[in-house]
């Protein structure tokens, strides 16, 4: 008994270790970012690990756009945040609209669709960088938000439909029959019965395609150009290859522009987890 | 439930196709217009200047000009973009495209020939920036003017006067000589060390990116009688025995302080303003930098950029003799495919007046040398005996012995920089262990793989 005891607080003790191991190393770059943040400017890269003088000054510079680098940041936010719902909503209907056609209205080789929108991944999205922007500058959009729209939309589809099919065939299509037995047509089934059954996959991939779309750099950079059309992590790029190089105004700025996707994450945690998880059970 | 046929599938793509083709002629630009895409500066006057002069030809020209200012490494990814897929805009100013692009796209026939815009004032430009503006069209079978040069810079030594005091040291103590100059700053953290301060003596940029660790390396490799390691007539001499040495010295005298622990471990992770960054943080008594940026950046505050930033030219060989600064030349160009050549061409015969470019190198803080030597000569701004960092800059860049950079004599060279095979070959002493000769002989296989792809 003695010996077990033993044991079991040893495991207690290694298992506490390691989860404050592991503790300490995720949160410590979250911890940098915040201290940096309430720094001033000469303090930021003093060797002190803790800050000397904790002050809102870099939010208040970033709130009043108050520094060279940040002069449309609030502009800079708007076009992400524009692109990153464009992208979500475009997303949305053109995924659900796919697996609805092919799993409820069972199109001809439907499979063969989701195969080959899977199949994309195989390509890594950089390779892609070069012939998309080549693609946009002939319709005319390089410079326009619609064309890194157009390219997040491109990947973030293949996973929604993946998701949204795997999803959707724990919906028993014995709803479909009866709704068309009532005189439903196949558009009334998709709105008023797939759309509302589906929703916790719809947040999970809304929620995916928003903070693929939120975090890009690549495509950003290269699709756009100008202060007034770049979305806030190109902008915050710059901050990179300045002589004045407020690390404390780039961490505030990177806090506050982490706060839309926090909220809509925790506030739709529960159904994405449930929407995430869904797909990979089916039975 | 209905099934959909194969012909309404098939339908329905044709459809998607002919609205997608309906939208291709589309062009995004209106014409008269010039897009301009200029290298970010490191500080806010540097991009105000830009603006105020593009605002201004705007005006006197009736021509909208939509400037975009990017930081320098995103200019030339962006332009290598464009050139791809033939969208580009109408000018270009790239700070380090002298060293990573421009060369190889005028050999590759991607951009357009400048001559006329040279020509115009080919008198008042420095031999050094012709040279390397002057380039060849491998398609074309011809050389030519396909850069505009806008700006020089060559390498400097900025000290923190305070951190050598702090040591017992005064600005006079350092040394002239190459070797004496730079192991003196090791004495330097030595001593502060001492004193319990965790301080680097020697700033090095050591990176595999951007231009700092290879501006450093060359600037060293003349120090060492290397400078022929290509020679006018474009022939790679890397098997000279004095070349060879000077490669290899080098090498060593930049990797054993970063070994020893004066320079700090990050510096093999520095890009171009990291040096600045912890030069200002005063985690490094000195750092070798290619303009007098560092200083600039702090001339608001006359404490700093008068009593204790100290801005040094590149010392004297070991022998006591003066060492030519290699000069680097910012271009400006205009890229095969522009909409509206003769607009841009308008724009950059007007930049290049004399009074244009010193009024916006002037705003800049003269980060950046002219390219011409008339308005040193007719502007006490750039040598006044007042300012302890200028003059030092003009000294090395535009009075004292230079060499162009190599590329100018065949563009393998910045495909070698590209490659920053030589900083690769520190890291594969600093990180890998191998010796300075080891890491020179498979430098030296890379290079000679490079220039076979580059013969006239």
């Amino acid at each position: 008994m003695t010996a077990q005891r033993r044991r079991r607080a040893i495991d207690s003790i290694g298992v506490s270790l390691l989860s404050a191991v592991l503790l300490l190393w995720s949160l410590l770059p979250i911890y940098n970012i915040i201290r940096v943040s309430v720094q001033e400017k000469e303090e930021v890269l003093s060797t002190s690990v803790y800050p000397i003088a904790p002050s809102p000054h870099a939010f208040s510079v970033v709130f009043h756009q108050a520094f060279w680098l940040l002069e449309t940041f609030w502009n800079q936010m708007g076009n992400s945040f524009f692109i990153g719902v464009g992208v979500a909503l475009l997303t949305l209907t053109i995924g659900s609209l796919t697996s609805f056609t092919i799993s409820r209205m069972r199109i001809r080789s439907g499979w063969m669709l989701t195969n080959a929108a899977l199949l994309t991944y195989v390509i890594p999205m950089s390779f892609l960088a070069i012939p998309f922007y080549g693609i946009m500058g002939k319709y005319g959009l390089t410079n326009n938000p619609l064309a890194l729209i157009a390219v997040e939309v491109t990947f973030a589809t293949p996973y929604a439909i993946f998701i949204f099919q795997q999803y959707g065939a724990s919906i028993p299509l014995e709803l479909d029959e009866a709704a068309r037995i009532d005189g439903a047509s196949p558009l009334q089934i998709f709105l008023r019965i797939y759309l509302p059954l589906m929703a916790p996959a719809l947040v999970a991939v809304g929620t995916y395609a928003l903070l693929l779309s939120w975090n890009e750099y690549l495509y950003a950079f290269l699709l756009l150009s100008g202060g007034k059309v770049v979305t806030v992590p190109v902008a915050l790029g710059k901050f990179l290859v300045g002589d004045e190089a407020p690390w404390n105004y780039l961490m505030a700025a990177a806090i506050i522009y982490a706060i839309p996707p926090l909220l809509i994450y925790y506030g739709f945690r529960r159904k994405m987890s449930g929407g995430l998880t869904m797909g990979g059970v089916k039975g | 439930m209905k099934l959909i046929s194969r012909r309404q599938v098939l339908g329905g793509v044709g459809a998607a196709i002919t609205a997608g083709t309906g939208l291709m002629p589309r062009r995004a630009r209106a014409a008269g217009e010039l897009t301009v895409w200029w290298t970010q500066g490191f500080y806010k006057a540097e991009n105000d200047a830009v603006i105020a002069w593009m605002a201004d030809w705007e005006k006197r020209n009736n021509t909208k000009v939509n400037l975009t200012i990017m930081n320098g490494p995103d200019v030339i990814t962006k332009l290598i973009a464009g050139m791809q897929v033939g969208d580009v805009p109408d000018v270009v100013h790239t700070v380090t495209g002298d060293r990573f692009l421009v060369p190889r796209a005028a050999w590759n026939d991607q951009l357009e020939d400048v001559s006329d815009v040279v020509e115009s004032q080919k008198t008042e430009f420095l031999e050094t920036a012709l040279n390397s503006a002057r380039l060849h069209n491998a398609k074309q079978k011809k050389s030519s003017y396909y850069a505009v040069p806008t700006k020089a810079s060559s390498l400097l030594n900025e000290v923190w006067l305070p951190l050598l005091e702090e040591a017992g040291f005064a600005a006079t103590d350092m040394p002239g000589t190459h070797d004496r100059f730079y192991d003196f700053f090791q004495i330097v953290q030595d001593k502060l060390r001492a004193k319990g301060k965790r301080i680097f003596g020697l700033g090095y940029s050591m990176a595999t990116k951007e231009a700092d660790s290879g501006n450093l390396f060359h600037q060293f490799l003349v120090a060492y009688g290397g400078v022929g390691i290509v020679t006018p007539d474009g022939k790679l001499n890397i098997d000279d025995p004095t070349v060879r040495q000077a490669a290899t010295t080098t090498l060593e005298r930049l990797t054993t302080p970063f070994k020893k622990g004066y320079v700090p471990p990050g510096a093999i992770n520095w890009g171009d303003v990291d040096n600045n960054n912890a030069f200002f943080a005063r985690q490094i008594v000195m750092t070798p930098n290619a303009t007098i940026s560092i200083a600039a950046a702090q001339m608001d505050k006359p404490d700093l950029y008068y009593k204790e930033i100290i801005t040094r030219g590149v010392p004297m060989d070991n022998d006591g003799k003066p060492v030519a600064s290699v000069l680097a030349i910012s271009p400006t160009i205009i890229p095969k495919g522009s909409k509206n050549v003769d607009a841009a061409k308008a724009l950059l015969r007007d930049f290049i007046q004399p009074a244009n470019m010193n009024a916006y190198l002037k705003e800049t803080r003269a980060r950046y040398l002219p390219v011409m030597a008339s308005i040193v000569k007719n502007d006490p701004y750039w040598t006044d005996p007042k300012d302890p960092h200028r003059p030092v800059a003009v000294d090395m860049g535009l009075i004292k012995p230079t060499v162009p950079w190599w590329m100018s004599y065949n563009p393998a060279y910045s495909a070698v920089l590209s490659e920053q095979i030589w900083a690769q070959a520190e890291a594969n002493i600093t990180q890998s262990n191998m010796t300075a000769e080891q890491a020179t002989e498979e430098a030296a296989k890379r290079i000679k793989q490079l220039f076979e792809q580059y013969q006239k």
